[in-house]
């Protein structure tokens, strides 16, 4: 009686023991997932659930932009900065030097940076936002704001003048710049990184140029040839939706999804031009038409003598990577003896046009695209032109690609003879660099200020990991700067070259 | 009777209770799920009072502290990256404790340790804030509140004797607030040499912990006790002021410090060309090290010599002998005008081994192309005879170590004296009336020295350093510290000079302290700030 009265009561009591157990061990869990829930909810806020939570105590330092402020990020930065200036000016200095001698117009000997100092402020990020449009990208827009006072001085060894120095003074810059993100799975979990300018808001950078001891108007027009060189450049090299792609990690990826590739072929024909203005003390202007979507591959028609009502009726074909975003860039000169005069520019936006539909258009010509540049509101004629866009197939995209590569190793080829000056075609190419400089400045900054991101974001353990690849990314930003002109075959220009070459 | 029926009742009982046991782990908990669902996670609008009630201790610090910045975009970031991260770290996790685990079982007459699930979940961690702290020194400070409430699943099968047990672990939370510094600040990147993390409090962790499917973490007290003892084990470590350094960069390498000597003796040359119209050429030799910033040193001038002979030694101190070299430049001297070039060459450090000597015969070139034809024009030789000696670790001048402690004196010093050193950092908005080129004029006890002009500044950076050499404490010294302009045009004859304030500092905190980095208010001066630091340094 006791032996079964007591077996029966052991085991009700391990029963409820292990329910009591299970019991315990369900509080628990839900609490423990309760939690988890909450913060979770409470890690992305907005402003509706604070109200929510906080009722009539909002409290008031508290607010949501789009572009979310970083004050912790900008006082770490100006603490850093006069480390960051010194290290940086040596790697500017050492990357864009070798860019500098590649770039030389054929009337310049040497070219080099005489002094290079970032100065003592330092840049501001306004605000950053991040979002992901597309699966396995995150896009991280920097609002970036730097009125500095670096000291930049090029030494410029002309065959004939004797050395000049340009100075670059007051330099601002204000733009947006887009990191991309590749994600991947292996640690450092990011395969590539594209860095890029935002078109809108439109990047400013301003400077003023001063030649030391002694003054630019020496040389005319040599301030204006800069300014619209640094434009071309920032707006081909960086500006979206041209960008920098970079491999992170030592493992090789196809970037190529990441890269720009021709998408289609514009037929532009230049018909006529009317109404040019006279620019010759003697007769009428020789007028002559350059198009380009990208400086880089510049058309030109026949010059037409004398005349300021030319027919010219040539056809061309440029290629269009991002039709949303490019536009054509008509430009009617005067042949000249020396420095070619510019009759007037125009610019139209390939959005406009209708795919596999010709169209007709005549654009009025200005002086400058800058509206506040614009010094006279004369009339300058105007410049009639036929387009046809024509979108690629898989096929025709590739040998596009092949065909652009060819050009360019073409144009290198030419150049190493010495039958051309420059990669650049001609106009204007004696000021490349200058906007090179401050390109890879950019680079350099916005880089300094994504490693301290990853530095933040990975956990302790990567902290290591992720600085040494910062300082790696550094590192590959600049050999893939100056593999991608050097044609030297580094791995990096293997990737690229997969991908398209996107030299400047 | 009753005795023996009480026995068999006790022995029932144990029976009984091994088998309710039983019969119980195989009601309740056996069938029990052991994977992990996603919590389900409403909207904040949808939830009702007493939830929000719940939630309140939750709330980010950035909504209750306006010291601390909002980071969303961080978490933002972590969140598009979390699946990404959790397989990759999941991953290497797999690949490290391979080979460990296969190194142990034998011992312990297991068949097989192997990872059922590995996964961190589908939550990322969450920063509730970040707060920085500006100090004087060249430091970086940020505390991150860092909160992991994952419910990440690792579960372990460890099979012997034909037997599997499961150990698995789940719905682990951490949260902590972590302080990181990161210093010193080097002027190569990453820009900081080290980075220390220590944690401001005990970190709360929270987790359960399933062997063969029942949580041993639901056992009344045992949870208490094991996140008790976790805490302290953890405090014991990183608590501050206990911290963790992980170094980054090498100081030495990244200040460019001098790491040796290069003792050099040019002996000779010979068969220089003659390039002076009259007589034989002047010759001197010019040395220097490439990315060098101290000037050239120079042997004498030997007159009318073609094949001279100096003899004489010099020693260059080596930053980095791996890139580094020698340039060797000839030079016919001139009484009046530029001085010719000879021809020159450059010796690479790396081609020496320290401590040894080793004779170099040059021949003389142009220029360092080695393509140009006009090197093969002969110039003459130069004879050289190079040491290289490194120096030993103790003799490595320590100072960028960011020594807490103020340095020693030298052994020169006299007894109860000291050496009283002046760091002039950097100021801030200094403005002269008519020009703003800024130095500063340090005086004490009727000693004067100056720094270097910065040209057109408001914020000049100096970081200059100056020593006094004193016999006794300068207890009741004061060190006045101004700040000048000067006129940068050579014809500034109106205005040659200009004070844009000056600070009288009071030396006696200083000997107290060892060691002061302040910011001063500059008198006589708008809004001007002059970062000085003293060091009081003693034998």
């Amino acid at each position: 009686m006791g032996l079964i009265s007591g077996i029966l009561m052991g085991m009700i009591f391990g029963i409820s023991l292990m329910a009591g157990w299970r019991h315990m061990m369900r509080y628990r869990s839900t609490k423990r997932i309760a939690k988890a829930a909450d913060i979770k909810v409470l890690g992305s806020l907005s402003r509706d659930d604070l109200k929510k939570i906080c009722g009539d105590n909002f409290p008031e330092w508290i607010s949501f932009p789009v572009y979310e402020q970083v004050k912790w990020l900008n006082k770490q930065l100006s603490k850093l900065w006069p480390s960051v200036a010194e290290a940086a000016s040596a790697v500017i200095k050492e990357s864009v030097e070798p860019l500098l001698e590649e770039y030389r117009p054929p009337g310049i000997t040497s070219l080099k940076f005489s002094k290079l100092t970032l100065g003592t402020v330092a840049p501001k990020i306004e605000g950053i936002r991040v979002q992901s449009l597309k699966k396995g990208q995150i896009i991280m827009d920097i609002d970036f704001r730097w009125g500095g006072d670096p000291s930049i001085i090029l030494g410029v060894e002309a065959a004939l003048v004797a050395s000049i120095p340009i100075q670059l003074k007051d330099l601002q810059v204000f733009t947006v710049i887009r990191v991309i993100f590749q994600l991947a799975e292996e640690i450092p979990c990011i395969s590539a990184v594209v860095v890029a300018l935002l078109a809108e808001p439109k990047p400013r950078i301003d400077y003023t140029l001063k030649a030391v001891g002694g003054s630019l108007t020496a040389i005319p027009g040599l301030s204006d040839m800069i300014d619209d060189t640094v434009d071309s450049i920032v707006t081909d090299m960086l500006q979206w939706p041209h960008r920098i792609v970079v491999p992170i990690g030592g493992t090789p990826v196809d970037t190529s999804e990441l890269e720009l590739k021709p998408e289609g072929k514009l037929t532009v024909t230049v018909v006529k031009a009317n109404d040019l203005k006279n620019m010759e003390m003697i007769g009428k202007s020789d007028p002559y038409v350059a198009v380009h979507i990208r400086p880089l591959f510049k058309v030109k028609t026949k010059v037409v003598d004398n005349n300021l009502n030319p027919v010219w009726n040539q056809t061309f074909e440029l290629i269009v990577e991002d039709r949303e975003t490019q536009a054509l860039t008509v430009e009617v000169y005067d042949q000249d003896i020396g420095q070619d005069k510019r009759l007037g520019i125009a610019k139209f936006r390939l959005i406009d046009l209708e795919p596999e539909t010709p169209k007709e258009v005549t654009l009025n010509l200005l002086s400058s695209l800058d509206t506040l540049k614009v010094k006279d509101k004369k009339d300058r004629g105007s410049c009639t032109i036929k387009l046809l866009y024509h979108r690629f197939s898989k096929e025709e995209q590739l040998a596009a690609l092949e065909e652009e590569k060819r050009i360019l190793e073409e144009r290198k080829r030419l150049k190493e003879a010495g039958v051309i000056g420059s990669t650049m075609d001609a106009v204007g190419s004696g000021v490349g660099m200058v906007g090179t400089g401050i390109g890879a400045g950019v680079g350099l900054v916005g880089s300094g200020v994504v490693g301290g991101v990853g530095l933040v974001g990975s956990g302790l353990g990567a902290v290591g990991s992720g600085l040494s690849k910062a300082g790696k990314f550094m590192g590959r930003t600049i050999t893939g700067h100056s593999s991608k002109r050097s044609g030297s075959s580094t791995p990096v220009n293997s990737i690229q070259e997969n991908g398209g070459a996107k030299p400047l | 009777m009753g005795f023996i029926s009480t026995v068999l009742g006790f022995c029932g009982f144990g029976v009984g209770i091994s088998a309710g046991l039983v019969i119980g782990y195989y009601l309740f908990i056996y069938f029990q799920p052991s994977d992990v669902k996603d919590p389900e996670i409403r909207p904040l609008v949808e939830q009702d009072s007493e939830t929000l009630q719940r939630m309140l201790p939750e709330i980010p610090l950035w909504i209750k502290n306006p010291d601390y910045d909002r980071v969303d975009w961080l978490n933002k970031f972590l969140e598009y990256m979390w699946p990404h991260l959790d397989k990759a770290i999941c991953a290497t996790a797999k690949n490290i404790a391979k080979p460990i685990i296969e190194e142990q079982i034998p011992k312990y007459k297991i068949d097989a340790v192997e990872f059922e699930t590995l996964t961190l979940g589908s939550l990322p961690p969450t920063f509730q804030g970040m707060k920085v702290y500006v100090t004087e020194e060249k430091e970086l400070i940020m505390e991150p509140l860092i909160k992991w409430a994952g419910n990440p699943n690792v579960t372990i099968a460890v099979k012997a004797f034909g037997l599997k047990a499961t150990v698995q672990v789940v719905d682990l939370q951490v949260f902590a607030l972590p302080r990181i510094t990161l210093k010193p600040l080097v002027p190569s990147f990453p820009c900081f040499a080290n980075i220390y993390v220590s944690l401001m409090d005990k970190p709360h962790v929270d987790f359960g912990l399933k062997l063969v499917g029942a949580d041993l973490m639901s056992i009344p007290g045992l949870y208490r006790f094991v996140q008790e003892l976790i805490k302290d084990q953890v405090a014991n470590m990183y608590l501050w002021p206990k911290t963790l350094q992980v170094p980054i960069l090498d100081p030495a390498k990244a200040f460019k410090r001098p790491v040796g000597v290069l003792h050099v003796k040019v002996v000779r040359a010979m068969k220089l060309k003659k390039k002076d119209l009259l007589g034989a050429s002047d010759p001197y030799v010019k040395l220097k090290l490439t990315e060098d910033k101290l000037p050239s040193r120079k042997t004498t001038v030997k007159h009318k010599n073609l094949n001279p002979e100096w003899n004489e030694e010099f020693d260059i101190v080596v930053k980095d002998p791996e890139t580094q070299a020698l340039e060797l430049r000839v030079y016919d001297w001139e009484q009046v005008g530029r001085h010719d070039k000879m021809g020159l060459n450059v010796i690479p450090l790396k081609e020496l081994t320290p401590e040894e000597p080793k004779t170099f015969t040059l021949d003389l070139l142009k220029n360092m192309d080695l393509n140009d034809a006009q090197n093969e024009k002969s110039r003459g030789q130069l004879v050289v005879e190079l040491t290289y000696k490194p120096f030993k670790d103790d003799e490595i001048p320590t100072t960028f170590v960011e020594s807490k402690e103020v340095q020693k004196a030298p052994e020169s010093t006299p007894d109860g004296g000291g050496v009283l050193v002046v760091i002039i950092h950097e100021a801030q908005d200094v403005e002269g009336k008519h020009h703003t080129n800024p130095y500063v004029r340090v005086l004490f006890r009727g000693e004067e020295k100056k720094t270097k002009h910065v040209k057109k500044n408001r914020d000049p950076r100096w970081e200059e350093e100056f020593s006094f050499m004193l016999d006794e404490p300068p207890t009741n010294d004061k060190l006045h510290v101004e700040v000048h302009s000067s006129s940068s045009s050579r014809i500034g004859l109106l205005h040659p000079k200009e004070s844009l304030g000056y600070v009288d500092i009071n030396l006696s905190d200083v000997v107290n302290n060892k060691r002061i980095n302040e910011r001063y208010h500059l008198i006589d001066s708008k809004n001007g700030k002059i970062q000085v630091e003293l060091q009081w340094r003693t034998k």
